[in-house]
């Protein structure tokens, strides 16, 4: 019998593929290793990222679900939520207790309710409104407060560059 | 994070070398290397093992190989351990001390990994989930830890009696000394987290199983039997809420606090409540839960609607405050000040109806026939304990009293709170005495105004019997002072039965009956009754003030 954890993976995995959500794809990067998954997230329409393609890593710990998975982008990302190198940043990916920013209630923590498409939804959120208040990407809070005409530049070269062009 | 660990292991070991300088040759930077090179291969079996949680394809291939290498790691480990006791007995503390306790540390490591290779393959090789592996591995984990954290300890005492304090020893003995607390804690929770499953949470019926979604939110998957159900209603796999409540004490679902919850026969009632929930709630089985006792009056009187607003009164008020006194109230009703308070009507034999032993409290400044603006606000009562304890365990009591700090305070303040309310209680009974003088000499002299007639419609020595009912039911915060009349003396002694749970009810002495001068003839049968009244309250108002003593020491 494989471990709890794993089962729970593969069921989520399992229902990913099963009813994939508009906008996004995930898996294991390799079938031998359910703790790490790869995901494809597609820039939300409307929002300066529309278009851009981003592949993240997530990575899952031993005790998973009870405790959140990391998510950290392997592509270049300006965003008040994501720390410079890639780590998002978002209250669904921490645990009640520990509070990096300080200013997140913990209605809207990890718990085991919580599941690797419900991440992948509130990433894609997070990429349409970013919450300024959070403090992972300084520069790219104040720009998007400041100078929303130059983040969107900014946020138009990475889907550029997401693309290949 | 293979090549952080070697770096920190040739820091260490550099440092290590500082000590036994003398000993520095070719052949101990070989030695050194070699344990380098083992060290790596240790944790490269580490972490295979733990990959043999993470990957649903094991092959036989995988399992020979991860027993090969901890089978060749564990010879090593105490080939070298030998070899260094052996050394150190013949030559004395040389730098092969440092080795011997290096390989000592690395052959707990190899034991460590092996018994998890063995739980992880038992539970492989298995059928259905094994659900107490978790716990076994935490014993593993805590045992293992304290054999590190003691060797650790005997190789700095060994050390510094021999050579010098070991600094290069600090480090990785902190880690060791961190995971062993870590390791304690986890069995401790854990072992809270299975008690508070097996007593204070139900099983699941198979009908809540069969009903509806069943699907167990941590795992994902179906449940059949070994449920549990919390009290919010939310069911789970026992073994899933047993290792979630090893780390947060919560509802995984609703995030319900579940230390601090109603246990499930309580009700929970809105907070502001009309007067009629009030008293429900205090038949209720309201269980006072959540967390200590909070009095939640700050300020707050039971629905104390103002008996008579002034403009009721044809006639005009004179206040003479006069001196405190102060055998009444006491501290803990710091907005509440007592002063005698004669009021006099303008109409010549009116004075002949001031109480003479009456306290009247009254408010600098404010007509004691109005309340004062801060009693406005609707009273929330505090969580009422049941009326019978005998439907409740040992446990539950305990956690409804609670023995903390904060769980006293709580109580105390409670007890204030009452306090303060009695005495808002009193001010009305006395307001309302003076009004029944003031009023019976209004009406024998003229014809009643309609108005003052409503409010107040018999005279004042018809009314009197009446005031303990009052009292005893302002304090439940049922009765609205101003409907009057409720002559029935029964009644009142009901009333006051409900009154003997009330600590605090001091404030009783301030009733003080006026005595009336001149009484009618069927006057008799009342004071009659009105000097029961008080013996009674008198021996409850002792009672009561043991009580509250009692409570506060
Ligand atoms: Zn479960
Ligand atoms: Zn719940």
């Amino acid at each position: 019998m494989a471990g709890s954890a794993l089962k729970r993976l593969m069921a989520e995995y399992k229902q990913l593929t099963l009813n994939p959500p508009e906008g996004i794809v995930a898996g294991p990067s390799n079938e031998e290793n359910f703790f790490e998954w790869e995901a494809l997230i597609v820039g939300p329409e409307g929002t300066c990222f529309e278009g851009g393609v981003f592949p993240a890593k997530i990575t899952f710990p031993p005790d998973y679900p009870l405790s959140p998975p990391k998510m950290k982008f392997t592509s270049d990302m300006f965003h008040p939520n994501i720390y410079p190198d890639g780590q998002v940043c978002i209250s669904i990916l921490h645990a009640p207790g520990d509070d990096p920013m300080g200013y997140e209630s913990s209605a809207e923590r990890w718990s085991p309710v919580q599941s690797v498409e419900k991440i992948l939804l509130s990433v894609v959120s997070m990429l349409a409104e970013p919450n300024d208040e959070s403090g992972a990407n300084v520069d790219a809070s104040k720009m998007w407060r400041d100078d929303r005409q130059q983040f969107n530049k900014m946020a138009r070269r990475l889907v550029r560059k997401s693309l290949g062009l | 994070h293979l090549i952080e660990r070697s770096w920190y292991a040739v820091t260490e070991t550099c440092l290590a070398f500082t000590v036994f300088r003398e000993d520095f040759s070719p052949r101990f930077v070989a030695m050194f290397t070699f344990l380098l090179f083992l060290k790596c291969f240790h944790w490269l079996g580490e972490d295979r093992v733990d990959f043999m949680e993470r990957s649903p394809i094991i092959t036989w291939v995988f399992h020979l190989r991860v027993a090969a290498l901890l089978m060749f790691l564990g010879i090593i480990d105490a080939f070298f351990i030998n070899h260094a006791y052996y050394s150190t007995i013949t030559k004395g503390a040389t730098v092969q001390l440092v080795f011997g306790f290096e390989y000592a540390i690395l052959l707990i490591v190899v034991v460590n990994v092996f018994l998890k290779y063995v739980l992880h393959t038992i539970d492989l090789q298995s059928e259905n989930p094994w659900d107490n592996k978790a716990v076994y591995l935490l014993y593993t984990e805590l045992f293992l830890g304290f054999f590190k954290v003691i060797l650790y300890m005997a190789f700095m005492a060994v050390m510094i009696k021999v050579h010098t304090f070991p600094l290069f020893a600090i480090r990785p003995m902190y880690l060791t000394m961190r995971a062993f607390k870590k390791a304690l804690n986890d069995v401790i929770m854990s072992r809270r987290a299975i008690r508070n499953m097996n007593t204070l949470y139900p099983n699941a019926t198979p009908e809540e199983l069969s009903s509806g979604d069943n699907v167990c939110i941590i795992c994902r998957e179906e449940m059949v039997s070994a449920c549990k159900k919390l009290p919010c209603g939310h069911i789970f796999h026992t073994n899933c809420l047993r290792s979630w409540f090893q780390r947060q004490q919560s509802c995984p679902t609703c995030r319900m606090d579940i230390l601090r919850a109603p246990i499930p026969t309580g009700q929970q009632q809105g907070q502001q409540t009309p007067q009629q929930q009030q008293q429900q709630q205090q038949q209720a089985n309201m269980m006072p839960g959540q967390g200590p006792m909070m009095p939640q009056f700050p300020g707050g009187f039971p629905m104390f609607i103002p008996p008579m607003v002034p403009g009721q009164f044809p006639m005009q008020q004179q206040q003479q405050p006069s001196t405190t006194q102060p055998a009444s109230s006491t501290t803990a009703t710091p907005t509440t000040s007592t002063s005698t308070q004669p009021t006099a009507v303008p109409g010549g034999a009116a004075t002949t109806y001031t109480m003479p032993g009456s306290t009247m409290a009254g408010f600098p400044g404010i007509s004691p026939y109005m309340m004062p603006p801060m009693f406005s606000p609707p009273f929330t009562p505090p969580p009422m304990p049941p009326a019978n304890f005998a439907g409740m365990n040992d446990e539950e009591l305990r956690a409804m009293e609670g023995i903390e700090r904060s769980h006293v305070e709580a109580r105390v303040q409670c007890l204030r709170s009452i306090h303060t309310l009695l005495d808002a209680a009193m001010i009305q009974i006395q307001q309302y005495y003076s009004l029944m003088s003031t009023m019976g000499p209004q009406a024998n002299m003229y014809p009643a105004p309609a108005s003052a007639s409503a409010s107040a419609p018999a005279p004042g020595v018809g009314t009197t019997p009446a005031e303990p009912t009052k009292q005893s039911d302002s304090v439940k915060g049922e009765t609205q002072a101003a409907t009057s009349e409720k002559p029935s003396s029964l009644q009142s002694d009901e009333d006051l039965s409900d009154l003997e749970g009330a600590v605090g009810f001091t404030p009783v002495e301030e009733v003080i009956i006026p005595e009336y001068h001149d009484e009618p003839v069927d006057e008799i049968d009342h004071q009659e009754i009105r000097r029961r009244r008080i013996e009674r309250l008198e021996s409850e108002t002792n009672l009561a003030a043991l009580d509250k003593e009692s409570e506060t020491k």
